[in-house]
């Protein structure tokens, strides 16, 4: 008989998973399940459709008679019950199906900001994750004039820019010193906090939101902040960051076993008999590495790339492939505004005291980061230009040194024709990598 | 999610399909029709009175029409131009291809060609050969025209078209060059994102495209025939009026001008490039061979769509850059506009020597 794939989630995790293995199994069975949305759409492109750049049907990568060319069932349901003996899940319309193999690719959740005055907002506060989120702003923009979006990361800066493009005055409170600590070192985040100043955006640093108030209708009036600011708003973002979306699984029995997601082995199997984790929700192994406790570290991916990698992996091996999976180098690039941003290294893992290059171009929001430890090329962090990751990467890889990058570093230039950023007339400081 | 304010609905309302998107198609197809077919019994058109107005041409003088359009034309893409300029100023190439774009059509497309007009010469379009201009390989304009012109129109079509097209591809000509992507890539900038990205227009296209490349080569060969094979043919040259006369009305007026221009703001800007014309589907071809190719970054696409719903030809590039294949699509202009709208520095233009042919194993490209 034909195997049973259930997926849930039909996000670019679950989507990778049911593809791969159909190109490599032709009778399986295969169901994506969503509670979100009947078709597979990009969560990356969701600023894009409140800027009016995008239609909503171009957010969904695939036309949408592939699911049926490709005979994978798409079903809208929310899963609510996992029952790993009996091998079924129970469904918010109190359906129960059965599998032989289970995916989870729940992805992740907003997470929470508590907020004293919580209890009178109605409406006027979001957050922009997914496509009830959008929604929501949709709904909102026009009859919001001032706005406050909470949190340093890619998330709000997101938020923030399609607000602005909206005409609306934007507020957005940084807990931190500066703009994104987890991936801008100071004169980084500094250079694009002018740039978002130059946007007029007002910035507000080393600061949090403690409370929101409500006008009669339920409707956000204004924020508080921990340092007594208040701000009047219509509209209240909360980008703060996302977690693991699994806390439905801890009610489950029995549950698979948990930490900051769904804990997988190497072959991203969970705890459980014949289920699996993958993209957002799942929480890897990083093999040869310990944690501080002495345990394999672990280390939720939540980026796209890392989602689509575990659902082609995991649906290799359910096709027979016997492979280990290693979560790679961290890269990664974005773009604040018109600043564009590539980063390639694992930040968190640099040492204490190792020392990094900033290239500089005068007056521009140009900038080229190299940090090394002493003898090879570990991390880079680059403003204002493109570069080509998986070449930085590689040098990664070969141990290159810091004279040989500086060398050869035009050769992972990515720039537009014509438009190279000038290595030449970058001025140079040597500084710390890490503040 | 449009912006607020009236302002607001009609940038929204214009640039999607909206009533005032058709009320300017039917505007600009009503211009066109007047344009072509408006002449009264005396020969003069209504569009010909208003260039006299505005002393485009002594009153009097038929045909002032062309001077009218040439003007608003060169205008549109001036104006738009700027436009374009002033919006990606960041992008050095976008700005360079823009100034080419200006400087080809305000000079070898409208002053040049006006200036030999006004100086009793045949007026000459440089930067138009064929089989775009089905004129310029023809034997009356071989035989009633300067030595040089001939030389350039002959080795223009026969020698830069294609050496050009091999090394840099289409796009040399196509959002160079050319007037009518000139248009496209200025003034018709806020309508790009209108084509049809489904797999079935791709369909369609590849049919139209290279019809109208093979009644091109049947015009020609039959005119030439005409001309050339010895002896008295009258049905052979029936036929070379008659071709030349449907080409002229079918190519040039229907295709090219009502149904290529009008059409911007509902079927985005390219519609005469991508279905039909035929330099398009030649150098396509010679792209498909040569060095130009978009390569993509491997796994920096986050599958946004923003590259695909820029695409002015209507090419899916989202599903090459999901699938981290490099690649070469005959009907790509190679107008940049999709490395530009990337939020992620995927994608760039090169004229690759080494050729990687999209041979990848890629899983998530689909083959069903
Ligand atoms: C605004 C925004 C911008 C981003 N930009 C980038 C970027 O530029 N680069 C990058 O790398 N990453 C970016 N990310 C992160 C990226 O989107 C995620 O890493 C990726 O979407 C994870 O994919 P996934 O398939 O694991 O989960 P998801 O895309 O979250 O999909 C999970 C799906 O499962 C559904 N689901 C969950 N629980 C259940 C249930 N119990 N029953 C049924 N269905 C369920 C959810 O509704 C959802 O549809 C961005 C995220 C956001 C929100
Ligand atoms: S615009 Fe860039 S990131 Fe978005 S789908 Fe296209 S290539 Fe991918």
């Amino acid at each position: 008989m034909a195997r049973r794939i259930l997926i849930v989630g039909n996000g670019v995790a679950g989507v990778s998973a049911a593809l791969t293995l159909r190109a490599r199994d032709d009778s399986a069975e295969i169901t994506l399940l969503s509670d979100e949305s009947d078709y597979f759409f990009s969560r990356t492109a969701l600023m894009y459709a409140l800027m009016d750049k995008l239609p909503r049907r171009a957010m969904e990568p695939y036309e949408r008679k592939v699911w049926d060319k490709q005979n994978i069932q798409r079903v809208r349901a929310r899963v609510t019950n996992l029952d790993a003996d009996a091998h079924t899940v129970t469904l918010d319309d109190n359906r129960t199906l059965a599998y032989d193999i289970l995916i989870l690719a729940t992805g992740s959740a907003p997470r929470p900001l508590p907020l004293e005055g919580d209890d009178a907002v109605r409406e006027g506060r979001v957050h922009f994750v997914t496509l009830q989120d959008l929604d929501a702003c949709e709904r909102l923009v026009h009859s919001t004039a001032r706005a406050v979006v909470v949190g340093g990361g890619l998330i709000g800066i997101e938020l923030v820019e399609s607000l602005l493009w909206h005409k609306i005055q934007t507020t957005f409170v940084v807990r931190e010193g500066w703009y994104w600590p987890a991936a801008l070192c100071r004169e980084e985040g500094a250079m694009v906090a002018d740039h978002m100043r130059a946007h007029g955006v007002t910035l507000v640093t080393d600061d949090e939101v403690r409370a929101v108030h409500a006008d009669a209708n339920g409707r956000v009036k204004s924020v508080q902040t921990k340092n007594d600011k208040t701000v009047a708003c219509e509209l209240l973002g909360v980008a703060i960051g996302v977690v693991p979306n699994v806390r439905w699984l801890s009610e489950t029995k029995p549950p698979p076993a948990l930490g900051r997601g769904i804990r997988v082995d190497e072959r991203l199997q969970t705890s459980l008999p014949d289920v699996y984790a993958i993209g957002d929700c799942a929480e890897v192994i990083v093999p040869n590495k310990l944690d501080a406790n002495g345990e394999a570290k672990r280390k939720v991916e939540s980026i796209w790339y890392a989602a689509k990698r575990q659902g082609e992996f995991v649906a290799r091996g359910l096709s027979g492939a016997h492979e280990r999976y290693a979560p790679p180098r961290f890269f990664n690039s974005a773009k604040f505004f018109e600043v564009e941003y590539t980063t390639v290294g694992d930040w968190e893992d640099i040492p204490e005291g190792a020392e990094s290059v900033l290239l500089r171009l005068p007056g521009k929001t140009v900038s080229a980061r190299l940090v090394h430890d002493g003898s090879k090329f570990i991390a880079f962090n680059a403003l204002g230009s493109r570069w080509d990751t998986p070449v930085l990467d590689q040098w990664m890889d070969e141990g290159r040194s810091l004279e040989w990058v500086r060398r050869h570093l035009h050769e992972a230039q990515f720039d537009v024709e014509f438009g190279r950023a000038p290595l030449r007339k970058m001025q140079e400081t040597v500084l710390e990598a890490r503040p | 999610m449009r912006r607020k304010g009236p302002m607001g609905w009609l940038a929204h309302d214009v640039t999607h399909r909206g009533v005032t998107a058709w009320m300017l198609t039917i505007a600009l197809a009503m211009f066109y029709v007047v344009l072509y077919w408006g002449d009264g019994p005396n020969g003069v058109n209504p569009l010909d009175k208003i260039a006299w107005l505005l002393h485009l041409g002594r009153p009097g003088q038929s045909g002032a029409k062309w001077t009218l359009y040439g003007t608003l034309y060169t205008l549109a893409v001036t104006l738009g131009g700027i436009g374009m300029i002033r919006r990606y100023g960041h992008n050095r190439y976008q700005v360079v291809r823009t100034m080419v774009v200006v400087f080809v059509q305000s000079t070898f497309a409208f002053s040049v060609p006006l200036f030999m007009k006004f100086a009793g010469h045949p007026e000459h379009y440089f930067s138009y050969f064929w089989p775009l201009k089905m004129y310029y390989f023809e034997p009356g304009f071989i035989r009633s025209n300067p030595a040089p012109l001939v030389l350039w129109s002959l080795i223009g079509s026969m020698v830069l078209v294609p050496v050009l097209g091999v090394f840099f591809g289409k796009r040399w000509y196509c959002s160079w060059v050319c007037g009518c992507g000139g248009l496209a890539n200025t003034a018709g900038e806020p309508f790009r994102a209108l084509s049809d990205k489904s797999e079935r227009a791709w369909r369609f296209e590849k049919i139209t495209i290279h019809a109208s490349l093979a009644l091109t080569l049947v015009t020609t060969a039959v005119v030439l025939a005409s001309a050339f094979v010895p002896g008295n043919h009258p049905v052979l040259d029936l036929y070379a009026v008659k071709f030349r006369e449907s080409y002229a009305l079918i190519v040039s007026a229907l295709l090219s001008g009502v149904v290529g221009v009008a059409a911007y703001p509902v079927g985005g800007t390219r519609v005469w490039c991508r279905y039909f014309c035929p330099m398009a589907a030649m150098l396509g071809l010679l792209q498909k061979a040569g060095r130009f190719r978009i390569r993509v970054k491997k796994d920096m696409c986050i599958s946004c769509g923003m590259c695909s719903n820029y695409c002015e030809m209507g090419i899916d590039v989202r599903s090459y850059a999901q699938a981290n294949e490099s690649f070469t699509r005959a009907s790509c202009v190679g107008c940049g506009m999709c490395a530009e709208v990337c939020p992620r520095g995927v994608l760039t233009l090169e004229n690759s020597r080494k050729r990687d042919p999209q041979e990848q194993l890629v899983q998530i490209r689909l083959k069903r």
